[in-house]
């Protein structure tokens, strides 16, 4: 895949008005049905349509000159586009799945739309066809974690946002984080710490880059495959300078990325979604030479981990290594779906709904009626057998209301009727990860303690070492007065010495 | 970023044994003390530039051999886990060696064995006599009152004097020693007040209702799914050939938490802390021997030229250099009544009424009524102050010529906002009100841009499943089948333009605390109850003109039987495609 080094900017982090080639953009066919695909003028892979690249979905054929200049958001109609004979093998991905194993199958969901037919040399303008549409997206971390080709196990979006907020990562917050995996946290975490762009081209920007801390994620991911192919997406997703990605096993040769020392890292927060964070934290520590923690910044980490025994050989570690402030959770989120939902003899051979009574009383008048028939049956049972072949009045009856049924579906406004009712989504995924937290404060040697002591001494009665204390007196009335742990104290006292 | 270490001035959290917080601002070389309640008081200088997330012990004023000390006593790592007997990891590190001897005071109610295994003891013979605790209430205060030490003594002599001590399990005492140390135990953490500290404050120590009881969980997934964030000023050559700026990072909001949610979104955007309450520029700084780490503050993000090549010095107001009057990284709030309530941004040194220059939320944060958005001319503030000719200025005396020209720039300001607001294009939407979101959603999702995110918060599930009905899937079939009369929008039948969002969403997460302990790991017992906490997400999209037919396979109910991960789901999920039996009528 070719990787376009002509951004200027992420279109996770900017988007303009319109969609503009060689943009990442997203073709929303329906809800969790996302396909991404990079927007290209020409069919650079000289493989095919008249038109230039297309992508075909389930909803139609989008030839790229259909996208390239429309405004983000649109509603775009699909083209008639000549598939060719052969030309169906790639379709969608997702819909249809053959006999393959999951990894190229997750694979196809991206790249097989884009792959193509030969069948013209010559370019021709995109005819619209009859039906069909898609909405053009830009791509956001949440609509890239719902779509991406899925290399392992990630991280959604309920996790990810209740992680980055923990790990305090804002705008300038270095992160570090390991395994990089299918790269689904890592987007997440490029859009939360982004204060701006490192300008790499211009000579004398070197003197800004050490000025300013910028935002920045440092990966790491040992597996060689999943390195390669994030670190292709890094690029062609406008995040290089963002996302530093390293193939290294953190565990066994610690957190040094290629081309920097460890100890220029200086990151505050960390993610270790792996098998075994507990190996990697002896990385973590201050007192190593090669430590990539910030010497004057509070750390805070967290780990992801399946399984109880991980949180408890972690927590163990972690609570020999000077960490504190250790707190496990689990988040459980769910989808719930709202849908109006019909129920009672009206609604007799339509789909979706739920024939049968719906109050006493129509279940009374459906007694009634069965009742009825089956008088008419008894008296007419000792006449013979054909009765039991020959249309009996009341089959007629059901076929004529049911035929009556569908008639007046014409004039129904079903989309208010019945009770407006909602519920989980089907299935919901009740465990995925156990969340590790913890916050290692910034090393406070003795001696930054006498400084800070010199800078603010202790007031009145109470001076350095050897002064007086707080008369007990004094401190119980404090306390009277301002008790109650909910209360916010202030302290009203003047600011002079 | 936050400062990390504790600045004069600045509000902090201290979280106190019992996990409850509070809040106090920290005013430097005041004598009088900050109290804790029943766990004592210190002064405020005894904080003051330590760093964040340390833990202190209030230490009695005379010691026990009769010596006067003062103030405070870092409690290290090591020790604040001293109670707890990890099973020895393979390779025991001096640390966790050191553990025993670390708690120092002679202490001994360690309740597993040296080499892990729980010693296990049955309650069946232990009456819970209230009596068993020999110590009367008396006797404690006595021994408080002349305590000299943290209170770890204190816990110790009651856990000696408990005569059916022996008796209990393992798992029980381990329980009491927990019960008794939230109560006596001296210690605070100081904590920064970033906007998760606060929410968590308010949420479960102060006042919910404030907040419209917002958890962090839902927080997050607010922040996330508005996309909200911090946005380059990009001055890319626009289509049309000319090589302007362009606009972007444009968030609207209705926030009727007090503030929370555009403090939230503030920080995301890099646009909180005015540069000297900044932490890239004050790490480092306070204390001289630390190597000095200055940065730029935030507002440099568009204007990448500025240099600094001294850290400016601490405690000073700088002016601000601003990028222009705001046009990336902002935030326009419409808000109910006249003023808006923005009560909780003063812990982030924001006063929305008399906004100090130096704070970039001056510039950067955009207000505006709903009368002055949908009916400008009806709104006071909106009228033009009357022009005066420069001589009559000139007579004025000057407390009325400048009342004048206050008058003037409010109004010029007012005016450009409800312009730009009106304009649109807005990035993105998100709404904490407890006014009926349709009302809201039908005055705002207009100024959205293509592809802009919309975010509905709401307590209770009921608003939103209303919403997320007057954009299912059966109402949009129905309104692109046969469209209503443009201008008699909105209709009883489509009090929405169902056509305008794209996959609307209601979701919740909720978090569950565990407590992980050696033998001893379970979920805690309790939990908030309260409201649950709701999101409404969708995407803001531009509907194709003419009639537009849907193609494809989802005039099928059935599931497709190869989808396994999400399109299973997608069939039925939430509003959006919940309306698929609607389709087969149409
Ligand atoms: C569950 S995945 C991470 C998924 C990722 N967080 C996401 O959201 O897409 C775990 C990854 O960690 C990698 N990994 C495991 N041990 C590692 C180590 N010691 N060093 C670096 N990477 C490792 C694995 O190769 C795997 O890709």
């Amino acid at each position: 895949m070719a990787i376009s080094s002509s951004f200027k900017s992420s279109p996770f982090l900017h988007c303009g008005p319109n969609a503009e080639t060689d943009s990442l953009a997203i073709l929303h066919l329906k809800r969790d049905l996302l396909i991404p695909t990079v927007l290209r003028s020409h069919d650079e892979l000289n493989e095919g349509y008249s038109e230039g690249k297309v992508s075909n979905t389930r909803f139609g054929s989008f030839p790229h000159s259909t996208l390239i200049g429309v405004p983000w958001g649109s509603q775009v109609r699909a083209s008639i586009v000549d598939t060719g004979s052969r030309g169906r093998k790639g379709w969608e991905g997702k819909g249809k799945k053959r006999k393959r194993d999951k990894e190229s199958q997750a694979q196809d969901d991206v790249a097989g739309v884009e792959k193509k037919q030969k069948v013209e040399v010559e370019s021709k303008a995109a005819v619209k066809a009859a039906t069909g549409f898609v909405h053009l997206l830009p791509p956001t971390p949440e609509i890239w974690t719902a779509s991406l080709p899925h290399r392992t196990q990630v991280v959604y979006t309920p996790d990810y946002s209740y992680i980055l907020h923990r790990l305090r990562v804002t705008p300038g917050t270095v992160l570090i984080e390991a395994g990089a995996g299918s790269g689904s946290f890592t987007h997440a975490a490029a859009r939360a710490v982004y204060n701006g762009h490192q300008n790499t081209n211009t000579e004398d920007s070197t003197q800004d880059s050490i000025m300013k801390r910028w935002g920045k994620v440092w990966s790491f991911e040992f597996h060689e495959q999943r390195a390669q192919k994030l670190q292709e997406e890094i690029e062609e997703h406008g995040l290089n300078g963002i996302v530093e990605l390293t193939y290294r096993d953190v565990c066994q040769d610690g957190f040094t990325p290629n081309d920097t020392p460890a100890s220029e890292l200086k990151a505050n927060a960390i993610f270790l979604d792996l098998p075994a964070p507990w190996l990697a934290l002896k990385n973590l520590t201050r007192a190593s030479p090669s430590s990539p923690l910030s010497p004057t910044t509070a750390i805070h980490l967290c780990t992801f981990s399946p399984c109880i025994e991980q949180v408890q050989r972690t927590i163990t570690t972690l609570r020999t290594q000077g960490w504190t402030e250790i707190e496990m959770v689990e988040i459980a989120a769910h989808r719930i779906e709202v849908r109006r939902e019909r129920v009672g003899l009206a609604e007799e051979g339509l789909r979706g709904v739920n024939d049968s009574p719906a109050s006493v009383d129509e279940a009374i008048e459906r007694l009634r009626e069965v009742e009825g028939r089956s008088r008419i049956f008894r008296n007419e049972g000792n006449e013979g057998e054909e009765q039991a072949t020959a249309p009996g009045p009341a089959q007629v009856s059901k076929q004529q209301r049911l035929e009556n049924i569908r008639h007046a579906l014409e004039g129904r406004k079903l989309y208010k009727e019945g009770r407006l009712i909602h519920r989980a989504e089907p299935e919901i995924k009740t465990h995925t990860s156990y969340l590790v937290f913890a916050i290692l404060p910034r090393g406070w040697s003795e001696e930054d303690e006498e400084l800070a002591q010199g800078k603010w001494p202790a007031k009145a009665e109470v001076k350095e070492e050897n002064g007086g204390p707080i008369s007990k007196r004094q401190k119980k009335k404090g306390a009277k007065t301002r008790a109650g742990g909910n209360k916010e104290l202030e302290i009203e006292a003047s600011m002079k010495a | 970023m936050k400062q990390e270490l504790v600045q004069p001035h600045a509000y902090v959290a201290l979280r106190l044994p019992s996990d409850s917080t509070i809040v106090v601002q920290v005013l430097p070389n005041t004598v009088s003390t900050i109290s804790i309640g029943k766990y004592g008081a210190f002064q405020a200088n005894n904080i003051l530039g330590r760093p964040y997330h340390l833990t202190f012990e209030i230490r009695d004023s005379v010691t026990s051999d009769g010596k006067a000390q003062s103030g405070l006593r870092i409690v290290p790592a090591a020790e604040l886990y001293a109670d707890i007997k990890d099973e020895a990891p393979e390779t025991p590190t001096e640390a966790e060696a050191g553990n025993l001897g670390a708690s120092g005071d002679g202490v001994e109610y360690e309740i597993v064995g040296q080499n892990g295994e729980v010693v296990m003891r049955t309650n069946r013979r232990i009456t819970d006599d209230p009596s068993s605790q020999i110590m009367t209430m008396d006797e404690i205060e006595a021994l408080k009152a002349q305590s000299t030490g943290s209170g770890k003594e204190l816990i110790a002599k009651i856990l000696e004097s408990h005569s059916a001590l022996d008796q209990k399990t393992a798992f029980a005492l381990a329980k009491y020693t927990l019960r008794k140390t939230k109560k006596y135990l001296r210690r605070f953490t100081v904590v920064p007040l970033d906007v998760a500290t606060l929410a968590r404050w308010i949420l479960t120590d102060k006042e919910p209702m404030k907040i419209m009881e917002l958890r962090e969980e839902i927080l997050s997934m607010i922040g996330s799914w508005s996309n909200v964030h911090c946005t380059p000023s990009v001055s890319t050559p626009s289509l049309d050939g000319e090589g302007m700026q362009t606009k972007g990072g444009r968030w609207l909001v209705v926030d009727e938490t007090a503030g929370l949610l555009v403090a939230y979104m503030a920080e995301k955007m890099a646009i909180l802390h005015p540069p000297d309450h900044n932490g890239e520029e004050a790490e480092g700084k306070v204390l001289s021997k630390q190597e000095t780490d200055a940065v730029n503050g935030d507002d440099s993000i568009g204007n990448p030229a500025t240099k600094h090549v001294v850290a400016p010095p601490p405690d000073h107001l700088r002016p601000r250099k601003t990028s222009g009057p705001g046009t990336t990284n902002t935030i326009t709030l419409i808000h109910a009544n006249a003023q808006p309530n923005l009560s909780l941004l003063k812990y982030f040194h924001f006063d929305a009424f008399n906004p100090s220059i130096s704070h970039p939320l001056e510039s950067h944060l955009k207000t505006l009524s709903w009368l002055q958005l949908l009916s400008p001319e009806d709104d006071m503030g909106c009228a033009e102050p009357e022009i005066v000719s420069e001589e009559t200025i000139q007579s004025w005396k000057s407390g009325k010529r400048s009342n004048h020209f206050r008058k003037r720039r409010r109004w010029e300001r007012i005016n450009f906002v409800v312009d730009e607001t009106r304009a649109g294009e807005f990035d993105g939407l998100i709404v904490a009100s407890i006014m009926n979101p349709v009302s809201i959603l039908r005055h705002t999702v207009p100024l959205l841009r293509g592809a802009a995110q919309v975010v509905v918060y709401s307590p209770t599930i009921e608003p939103l499943v209303e919403l997320s009905d007057y954009y299912s899937t059966g109402r949009r079939t129905a309104f692109v089948t046969n469209p209503p009369d443009f201008n008699s929008m909105p209709t009883e039948d489509f009090p929405l333009n169902p056509t305008l969002l794209l996959a609307p969403t209601i979701q919740t997460a909720r978090s569950r605390s565990w407590q992980v302990l050696p033998g001893r790991t379970h979920p805690l017992m309790t939990g908030r109850g309260g409201s649950e906490g709701y999101v409404f997400t969708a995407t803001r999209v531009l509907p194709a003109e003419g009639k537009i037919e849907a193609r494809g396979t989802f005039k099928r109910r059935k599931v497709d039987d190869g989808v396994t991960r999400n399109s299973s789901r997608q069939e039925n999920a939430a509003s959006g495609d919940s309306g698929s039996m609607e389709i087969d009528a149409s």
